[in-house]
């Protein structure tokens, strides 16, 4: 107890300051034991885990999902949410699907730039209604969730796009490998580093924190609210968008209802992550961990025989574990703040 | 004058506009709309949401959200009709369904209380939680083997009058919720909580008791809604009201309740209820689908909120002006 009274009160007083200390305190650090027990385990009861396909599968599966969590812990650092993540990757899969099909030979980069700039657009719908008409975020992109969902149902009409419909080169998109791992990986990783390091050492991402922390005192401090809550927003949109054209290129068909509860398990990456839904603190990594965590236990539910039927359990099993184990820490971090406080005084 | 002014620039009287405005375009549209069976079935359709959003009410009021309703719903769904395949009478199947969701309200209000958690994260969790346990439960099966007075819970109406039953429960609930929030004082104890948690626990408000009863109320309640969706369904499900956390917060949230907690009425989240369930008859009479609805429900969210924004702000810069032209 008193151990951890020193290490948990260490970087408030400055006076362990080793890199390798502070890393393994680091909140990220732990989800990343975690997720290397769990891994374990599988492996003890399927050693198949850790083949090399079924590695791939399970990265696959993590990265559309990562790639959103990032732009939803974004948001939630910044004291907001966004509930319409789902119904925007539908609709950028399914505009730039259908745009495929029309022009098969077209160039992909225009697939892309389509795909962004309808996740962009939807984004700055959001970014509208929360940083100009101050409606509050939960309810403004429930909203949008709504109309968003709604608009690509009717857009869709029912259809289906499949895979002998679009290009061979779309597809291939989700099979090209560098280094012997798909490029989507790759893709995933460089974007939770890009937004990992905006969010700890640019303006812009120490910003959203102080906003997400006190956002009054980051007004008064000069922070312009509503730029961030836009950038946040429309970040958001655009991460969908990307993720909504690769959603093509890995799944082969696309229709309106794909992505069903992407939002959840977004938020959820992001809270098992160590992000806090009050904003203000965790991290983009802990975010982009979680996710990885998910397909995990997805996988080793598969793997394991598992009816399928236990998967939603597990999941909500391990959000709740994971929140309350965080909740036990916080409470026991605040009791060895107090008592070195209260040390502090005497002397 | 004063108190006119003040009357409407209440949310519940523009919400009033609004909802005349539904029906008066409902039956413009379509002359079967204001048919007494129509207006039946379109109340009977509305009220799985409509008695969710009760306790909802209570439940945001105080600050907290409870995203796992729908889940609920379907568990003790699955409840019901496991009790009714095991061979129990309907009626022991139904205390048996109560008494599960009261026990799932529970484990969310403890949650919450002793984790000192946020509601959104933990229902987030028990959403997927509670959803699992019925579907490791009662796998894909549907059962429907349920006597003729359970059915005519859902669309049965009382005697020959076009009432359904399923609105005569909904409405004994809304008087008792309704009597709870504004006229006693436990009450005014949830506006307190959503207000200021810390003042109204140094008034000596057990807030953590209170709360862990708004949730076991929103469990109950979502019992209450399972008999009335599986009835109106002639069938239970364990995918039985997936996603219906949303409608119901629309409803709460469009009814002009504060997302945030502290404020909002049980009478403008049942105009706000009437509001939705016409809009959606009216566009089902036109033919419109379900899927489709959804993009003018969120529309009615969004622009309501839109404009009643900007009336406020309007007749803020109004008062403003008046006052500096007064003074001078």
């Amino acid at each position: 107890m008193s151990k951890s009274a020193d290490t948990i009160s260490a970087p408030a007083s400055g006076m362990r300051s080793g890199t390798i200390g502070r890393l393994l305190h680091a909140r990220e650090f732990r989800l990343a034991i975690a997720l290397f027990v769990i891994g374990l385990l599988v492996t003890l009861r399927e050693p198949r885990f850790l083949q090399a396909s079924n590695l791939e599968q399970v990265a696959l599966s993590a990265t559309l999902v990562c790639i959103v969590a990032v732009g939803e812990a974004l948001v939630i650092i910044a004291r907001q949410v966004d509930l319409s993540v789902g119904a925007i990757v539908a609709m950028s899969a399914f505009v730039s699907a259908s745009w495929l099909e029309a022009n098969p030979n077209g160039p992909l980069v225009l697939v892309f730039l389509i795909g962004c700039g309808v996740g962009l657009a939807m984004g700055a719908g959001n970014a509208l209604l929360v940083a100009l008409f101050r409606i509050p975020a939960i309810v403004a992109t429930l909203g949008t969730l709504a109309i968003y969902r709604g608009g690509v149902i009717v857009y869709a009409g029912g259809r289906q796009i499949s895979a002998t419909q679009l290009p061979d080169s779309y597809g291939h998109i989700a099979e090209i490998a560098f280094l012997g791992v798909p490029i989507l990986v790759w893709l995933a990783i460089a974007l939770t580093l890009v937004f990992g390091l905006i969010a700890r050492f640019t303006q812009v991402g120490r910003n959203l924190y102080a906003l997400g922390s006190n956002p009054e005192g980051a007004r008064f401090a000069g922070i312009g609210e509503g730029r961030h809550i836009a950038f946040v927003f429309l970040n958001s949109g655009l991460l969908c968008g990307l993720v909504g054209v690769l959603w093509g290129a890995r799944f082969g068909t696309v229709d309106a209802v794909i992505a069903p509860d992407l939002n959840l398990q977004a938020i959820s990456a992001a809270v098992v992550g160590g992000v806090s839904i009050f904003g203000g603190s965790g991290s983009v990594y802990g975010a982009a961990i979680g996710a990885v965590i998910f397909a995990v236990l997805q996988n080793g539910v598969q793997l394991l025989g598992i009816n399928q039927f236990w998967l939603q359990a597990v999941v909500g099993a391990a959000i709740l574990v994971t929140v309350l184990f965080y909740s036990l820490f916080a409470r026991r971090a605040e009791e060895a703040e107090r008592m070195s406080r209260h040390q502090a005084k005497r002397r | 004058m004063t108190r006119l002014t003040a009357l409407l620039a209440r949310w519940e009287t523009f919400l009033l506009l609004v909802l005349a405005a539904a029906v008066i375009t409902g039956a413009e549209s379509s002359h079967y709309f204001l048919t007494s069976s129509n207006l039946s079935i379109a109340i009977a359709g509305a009220m799985p949401i409509s008695i969710v959003a009760l306790p909802m009410t209570l439940v945001i009021i105080t600050g907290e959200i409870d995203i796992s309703v729908g889940s609920m719903i379907g568990l003790c769904a699955t409840i019901i009709a496991l009790s009714i395949e095991a061979g129990c009478s309907a009626p022991l199947a139904m205390a048996a369904g109560i008494a599960v969701g009261a026990l799932a309200g529970l484990v969310n209000g403890a949650i919450v209380v002793f984790g000192a958690l946020p509601s959104l994260v933990v229902t987030i969790g028990t959403l997927a939680l509670y959803r699992g346990v019925a579907q490791i439960l009662l796998k894909e099966r549907g059962v429907s083997d349920f006597p003729d007075w359970y059915q005519a819970i859902g669309f049965g109406t009382v005697g020959s009058t076009p009432i359904p039953w399923s609105a005569v429960i909904f409405l004994l609930f809304f008087a008792g919720f309704a009597v709870y929030l504004h006229r006693t004082r436990y009450g005014r104890v949830l506006y307190a909580i959503g207000n200021n948690r810390t003042a109204a626990r140094f008034s000596g408000v057990n807030v953590g008791c209170v709360l862990i009863g708004v949730f076991v109320a929103s469990g109950i309640m979502c019992s209450v809604a399972a008999i009335v969706l599986t009835a109106y369904l002639a069938s239970a499900r364990s995918d039985t009201a997936i996603g219906l956390e949303l409608p119901v917060i629309t409803a709460v949230v469009l009814g002009g309740v504060n997302i945030f907690g502290g404020s909002g009425t049980l009478g403008g989240v049942l105009i706000a209820l009437m509001v939705l369930a016409f809009v959606q008859n009216s566009l089902g009479l036109a033919g419109v689908t379900p899927e489709e609805q959804q993009i003018v429900t969120g529309a009615v969210l969004i622009l309501t909120l839109v404009v009643f924004g900007g009336a406020t702000k309007l007749r803020r810069t109004w008062r403003g002006l008046m006052q500096s032209w007064a003074s001078e």
